[in-house]
């Protein structure tokens, strides 16, 4: 029976990737006064699928394991359902609905982790309604603007109706993308969230946001250009969008350099990581949205699998603080080599594939002459490597610090199966990015309206500005490791290991077992003594909402007083009102 | 046919049925009785729809002119009956089922019950005003006593007060129906409607008043609603599923009928509806963030769809209609099926605060499953049918152009969501105290099982009935239509 | 084939230019201190004598791979840089590569080298790392915004073309665009790992630095790379500011004054803590960047 269940959770979790490859025609579905429901599947949600189709069953296999949890299947198949109509949708009515139930199914996946606290989860659903809210209030215009709700640019541009359109929807998507100020609910849900589950949310769910701004773009004609008009060689209001995403990944970056804990420090990279793709898509030109979608999809990958192997650390050793772990590297060894390249890919290294996003985005930077974002963008992807070099040292290298760390033993194979799967597909997209850009990035961006980058080889990357080949670079890399290898095992001499882990210079002192040698959470600490970190770290905006919660409680108490248990005033009260509209009545002339 | 379908069938029935009491306990049949009488009811109701789209039912039994009962069957009134029968399906069903407490299976409540569902029909069906207030009386009396059924402290102080409020509210009323028969010397409605316009405008203005506060009481809007939490709070759960289900249903439907009927130009009265109904929304969605206790806060929230439904159709404009009258019949599922769970809730815990049901989701897996669905319901999620009718009425402001009402119906849905996803946080917490045995009694299940059914198919395939709702709005604004209708018979 | 001895005489010669640069360099900072110094070959003496020890102590095999990666990190920076301009030699793989690359490349051996340092658990080896990335995270704002107005002012990532444009004197970017070689010379003093900002690697913080494990060959390793990777980089600033090189000799020219140059100005200050540098690459050479974005990009006369 149970068996029975895992399988069909399986084979739903692979509906996506069966929606994408046997999807035919278009339907229709009427549902209301002449509202009628479009599902089509065009190349800009065809890429947005193939994510959700890849991302679907990695994370699903983890979720077999153990007893089935059928609450969470069911709601996981409807989570899905959402997505998949959301991402189909050809009328906005069809994304919305798409859209919330994604959200409430999500909220409801959430509320299954025993860590999930009332804040978390009101700020969880609160947040993604009131991007929802916004949306539908966006639609709203949308129809009144152009008489239906199918997704189409408007024609007209002049008066405020298309900047309150651009407003609505983007504060609607900058909310699900988790864009400062914005964010607060994103590190909260994505920590709280079942372990594997948080893998999903950050790394599918946050490109729903992605892919609704795309859509936004296409609302107007000349995309952002014809908003706000040109700024430099971009749009102007793409500008502001793209500090928006460039101020998010600075403060995130930071932020997640002083956290103690994996998955919030992982949170805040990924709002860090898709801050970058929000400022690509206020680009806007084809490098840049190529960029986007480039990053998108490395995103993804990348944060599927530090997810998931974080899941598998938390599960085998009860931990998820710096400080609790290290040396994993023995114990873990697949799980170490999974972070490694998770890392390089969230840094953007090359050879893997974060590096060609990265490129390409740079690279529309410069062409756009938006240099200043470029630096600023520069400043945040360079303190990434300080988060990256956190996450694999604090659990794998160093000193095992709990007892839990000491005996721990490698994750089990529904962890192990979607990590070494990732990890293939990052080194081969790495090596290939000419095969990213030609086959998922180009569709896109033609069906945009955008010049297709091109690739001249599956391995070459290739802008008018220059480009790179991964097959080259991969090679060059790899014969001169090989060489170097081999060349210091020919040399005379032989190796040593050292007796015990405390065999070290230690400032003249021999370190005993309890001797502090980890350097887990303290990492980074010292980074606050830089002035603008120390400051970025030390604001936040939770204390304007908890102040906002504040006030509308006390407005509630204070309304409250009107309902009183007594009926002699409601009498009162009905009496006096009564007089009161009666004399203003009089007193205005007669009539209602 | 010698036996006639006439919209008599649907007062007359139910008071039959409801006299012949001592019958139907002598033949063990109450319950079936209870069940199959709104039933049937129901069951005309919809084979009738066809044939009332073309032209309204009329029928006029003369007792002493100007007295008579006069009984004007439209669309409009037709959805509200088919609504409170199908209402008493459900509410009966789920005494019938559930093993519901002693003192709501017994004549008295079966009696109440019936008369309840009849007074609220005959509000609806009636077409002069000296039924319509007999038809108050008979619906305020019966919810007064269903309200102190439970003859405990709290249940008889609820039924205390709101036998108070409510005569207050039938007194304001009465005033202004003795005012109007005073102008006019006419009772029926289309004839008043016809006169309405002769009267001077400053008596004019305090009829409107009058009526405005007594049928503000009743239909609940803010500031006149401030009884409501009391008393929902003070009677059964499943009993107060008829008062937010039914009752206010009826009386909403009355002033607006009154409104449209009377007033030939309904935009004189478009700004005091609309930001009553507005004001209602807010205040009772944001007092309902600090409810401990559900009935109150499933109080507050019936009052903000209330106010939301006010708003709605005090803009008057054929889509905003429509879709006011959807969530009316939305509305009226939705707290069915929430009041239904509060009530097994209560049952099981012997408390509805927030505090004792933490974790009641391990407990009760599928009342709290069908309370979360009632909630997406009530906060307008997709795919439920909350979502098409809130859609509908965004629609009808987008349409014209009017979009403050939007961004109060988003602020309050938002304000809403806060306090409804509060609870259901709080009903999945893992709470070690709580008990972890899951015993769910099955048939009480099934009247809420259907509930969500409905919920979920009216969301998905809302086309099916859309008809109905289009032509209910058509014919409640459709003055002309009635008048002619009305005074061509009767010259 | 041609990419074979191509690649082995890059190799080659930037590991020469090293060591003879750095002996050159220990020369020259003893002079100025008054003090006869060491020989200028004795930086080969040392690589050498470490690369032949005959006992390496290691801590697992993650601590071996680092410095293979950080080696084969540098030479695949050396092969990505063309050395000389106009000739099919001494060019690498450079076409297949760019700028953009290259300053990533920079990176990778050391964040490689990073796990090995981790890796050993020696808590002071961490803190030298992290200290190396913070630094890292300042000097490198300002000195990718420098590049950045060459890429714009030619408008492509690729080195060779870069090279390509400047074919005389008055054509180098170091007097068409002087606002970003002052706003690179900083950072690329830093990226050096020169004083003043040597704070990571400086002889007498060994025991704070990344290194403090390190022994015989490993070290030596770490040497070698550290030779090429000095040379890489002054050849690129070479390319993308003078130039480029026509033949090895006036290559050596070019790099050597450009050596000078810094080497002059690294003697003369005291060094920085980590976080003083970062501020200090936040507030001057990144505030200078910004000034030269306006002046070429935002004022009229720029676009």
């Amino acid at each position: 029976m149970s068996l029975m269940i895992k399988i069909l959770f399986l084979a739903v979790s692979l509906s996506p990737a069966l929606t994408l490859s046997t999807w035919g025609e278009s339907l229709a579905w009427p549902l209301f006064g002449g509202i009628e429901l479009l599902f089509d599947l065009n190349p800009i949600s065809a890429f947005f699928l193939l994510l959700l189709a890849l991302g679907a069953p990695l994370v699903a296999l983890p979720m077999l394991r153990g007893a089935p949890d059928r609450p969470a299947y069911a709601l996981y198949a409807l989570l899905l359902l959402g997505m998949q109509l959301l991402l189909l949708a050809g009328d906005f009515i069809g994304f919305f609905v798409g859209w919330e139930i994604m959200t409430w199914s999500s909220y409801l996946l959430l509320l299954r982790s025993s860590r999930t606290d009332l804040e978390g989860a009101q700020s969880y659903i609160l947040f993604n309604l009131a991007s929802a809210f916004l949306l539908l209030a966006g639609i709203l215009v949308f129809h009144s603007l152009t008489g239906d709700f199918r997704i189409q640019a408007i024609d007209q541009l002049g008066g405020p109706e298309p900047l309150a359109l651009a407003v609505l929807f983007g504060l609607a998507f900058l909310i699900k993308v988790g864009t400062l100020p914005l964010h607060l609910w994103v590190p909260r849900a994505y920590d709280q969230a079942p372990d594997i589950f948080s893998a999903f949310l950050s790394a599918l769910m946050s490109k729903m946001g992605v892919y609704g701004l795309i859509l936004l773009a296409t609302l107007f004609p000349e995309a952002l250009s014809g908003l706000l008009g040109r700024l430099l060689n971009g749009p102007a209001a793409g500008y502001i969008l793209a500090w928006i995403g460039v101020i998010t990944s600075i403060v995130a970056t930071f932020k997640a350099i002083s956290q103690e804990d994996m998955k919030r420090l992982l949170a805040y990279s990924s709002i860090a990581q898709v801050g970058y793709i929000t400022t690509a898509i206020g680009v806007g030109s084809s490098l840049a949205i190529g960029g986007a979608l480039f990053q998108a999809l490395v995103h993804t990958l990348v944060k599927l699998l530090l997810f998931i192997t974080v899941a598998g650390i938390i599960l085998q050793t009860g931990r998820r603080r710096f400080n609790d772990l290290g040396h994993l590297i023995d114990r873990m060894p697949i799980s170490f080599l999974a972070v490694l390249i998770g890392i390089i890919g969230l840094a953007g290294m090359p050879p893997l594939p974060g590096f060609a996003a990265k490129y390409l985005i740079f690279v529309s930077l410069i062409d756009a002459r938006w240099l200043l974002l470029l630096a600023a963008m520069l400043l945040s992807s360079t303190a990434a490597f300080i988060y990256c070099y956190k996450l694999i040292y604090a659990p794998f290298l160093g000193h095992a610090n709990s007892p839990e760390a000491k005996t721990a033993t490698e994750a089990p194979w529904p962890y192990l199966v979607p990590q070494v799967i990732l990890m293939g597909l990052l080194v081969a997209l790495g090596i290939f990015p000419g095969f990213g850009i030609q086959f998922l990035i180009d569709p896109v961006l033609t069906a945009l309206g955008l010049a297709p980058i091109g690739a001249p080889s599956w391995g070459e990357l290739a802008t008018p500005y220059g480009g790179y080949d991964g097959v080259v670079l991969m090679t060059v890399f790899g014969t001169a490791f090989a060489l170097v290898t081999g060349g210091f095992f020919l040399l005379r001499g032989r190796m040593r290991r050292a007796g015990s882990p405390y065999d070290l210079s230690y400032a003249g002192e021999v370190p005993t077992a309890d001797t502090p040698l980890h350097y887990g959470a303290g990492m980074g600490r010292e980074l606050r003594r830089i002035p603008l970190i120390g400051w970025i770290l030390l604001h936040t905006t939770t204390g304007f909402l908890t102040g906002l919660t504040r006030q509308s409680l006390a407005a509630a108490g204070l309304l409250g007083g009107f309902y009183g248990r007594n009926p002699q005033t409601w009498i009162l009260l009905a009496v006096l009102l009564f007089a009161l509209a009666l004399t203003l009545v009089t007193l205005t002339g007669g009539a209602l | 046919m010698a036996f006639q379908l006439t919209p008599v069938w649907f007062i007359a029935l139910p008071l039959l049925v409801a006299f012949a009491a001592p019958l139907w306990v002598r033949l063990g049949l109450l319950m079936s009785m209870l069940f199959a009488t709104p039933l049937v009811l129901f069951g005309l109701a919809v084979s009738l729809f066809p044939a009332v789209g073309d032209a309204p039912l009329l029928e006029t039994i003369v007792i002493a002119p100007p007295l008579g009962i006069h009984l004007h069957l439209d669309s409009a009134s037709l959805l509200m009956v088919a609504l409170f029968n199908l209402a008493g399906v459900l509410f009966a069903s789920f005494l019938w089922l559930g093993d519901t407490e002693p003192h709501l299976r017994g004549r008295g409540p079966f009696v109440l019950i019936l008369l309840l569902i009849t007074g609220c029909t005959g509000l609806v069906l009636t077409g002069d005003l000296f039924n319509l207030y007999v038809f108050l009386e008979i619906a305020g009396v019966s919810a007064y006593a269903l309200s102190a059924l439970r003859r405990d402290k709290t249940a008889l102080e609820a039924g205390l007060k709101y036998l108070i409020i409510g005569s207050v509210a039938a007194i304001f009323i009465l005033l202004a129906i003795v005012l109007l028969y005073l102008e006019t010397g006419q009772l029926n409605l289309a004839a008043l409607a016809r006169d309405f316009g002769d009267i001077p405008a400053a008596m004019q203005g305090l009829i409107g008043l009058l009526l405005l506060v007594g049928l503000g009481v009743k239909a609940e809007l803010f500031p006149f609603n401030v009884w409501v939490p009391d008393i929902y709070r003070g009677s059964d759960p499943a009993v107060t599923s008829l008062f937010s289900g039914i009752l206010v249903k009826a009386f909403l439907f009355v002033l607006f009928h009154l409104v449209f009927l009377l007033l030939a130009d309904p935009a004189v009265a478009r700004a005091w509806l609309m930001a009553l109904g507005a004001l209602t929304m807010l205040v009772a969605e944001l007092v309902a963030l600090r409810q401990q206790d559900m009935r109150r806060m499933l109080a507050y929230s019936s009052l903000g769809q209330v106010g939301l439904i006010t708003l709605a159709l005090g803009f008057a404009s054929e889509a905003t209609t429509a879709g006011a009258l959807f969530h009316m019949v939305n509305h009226t599922l939705v707290k069915m099926l929430l009041f239904f769970v509060a009530a097994l809730m209560l049952r099981r815990f012997l408390s509805l605060r927030l505090a004792d049901l933490r974790g009641v989701g391990h407990a009760m897996p599928v009342a709290t499953a069908l309370f979360v669905l009632g909630s997406l319901a009530v906060l307008g999620l997709p795919p439920l049918s909350g979502f098409v009718s809130k859609l509908c009425i965004l629609k009808g402001f987008a349409e014209a152009q009017a979009f403050w009402p939007i961004a109060l119906i988003l602020l309050a849905a938002l304000i809403e969501a806060g306090y409804y996803f509060r609870w259901i946080k709080v009903f999945y917490d893992s709470d070690p105290a709580a008990p972890q045995c899951r015993s769910d009694d099955g048939p009480a299940y099934l009247p809420l099982v259907l509930i969500a059914g409905l919920l979920l198919l009216l969301g998905v395939a809302p086309f099916l009935i859309e008809d109905w709702f289009v032509q209910a709005a058509r014919a409640l604004l459709g003055r002309g239509t009635i008048l002619e209708s009305v005074l061509g018979v009767q010259s | 084939m041609h990419a074979i001895v191509d690649s082995l005489a890059m190799i080659g010669i930037s590991y020469v230019m090293g060591f003879l640069f750095y002996g050159f360099y220990r020369q020259f900072n003893a002079r100025v201190q008054r003090r006869w110094g060491p020989s200028l070959w004795q930086n080969f003496f040392d690589n050498m004598k470490f690369l032949l020890k005959t006992e390496t102590l290691t801590h697992g095999p993650m601590f071996f791979l680092g410095p293979m990666i950080i080696a084969a990190g540098a030479i695949t920076t050396v092969l990505f840089v063309p050395f000389l301009k106009d000739s099919d030699w001494l060019q690498g793989f450079s076409e297949h590569g760019n700028l953009i690359l290259i300053i990533y490349l920079l990176v990778v051996g050391p964040l490689g080298n990073a796990l090995a340092v981790g890796s050993s658990g020696n808590p002071f080896g961490v803190m030298g790392v992290t200290r190396g990335l913070t630094r890292l995270m300042g000097l490198e704002v300002p000195f990718f915004l420098g590049l950045a107005l060459v890429m714009l002012q030619h408008e492509t990532t690729s080195v060779h073309a870069i090279m390509a444009a400047q074919d005389g004197l008055a054509q180098w970017n170091l007097f068409t665009n002087p606002i970003a070689f002052i706003v690179i010379l900083l950072p690329f003093i830093a990226s050096q790992n020169a004083s003043p900002f040597d704070v990571v690697g400086a002889p007498v913080e060994v025991y704070a630095g990344p290194r403090v494990e390190f022994g015989g060959r490993l070290l030596g390793l770490l040497m070698t790379q550290n030779m090429m990777m000095t040379v890489a980089k002054l050849v690129l600033v070479v390319d993308l500011f003078m130039g480029g090189a026509g033949n090895v000799p006036i290559l050596i020219l070019k790099a050597f004054s450009l050596f000078l140059l810094t080497a002059s100005i690294s003697l003369v200050f005291p060094r920085l803590k980590t976080e003083q540098t970062v501020d200090f690459f936040w507030k001057v050479p990144l505030g200078l960047g910004v000034l030269g974005v306006i002046a070429t990009v935002w004022l009229p006369w720029g676009a």
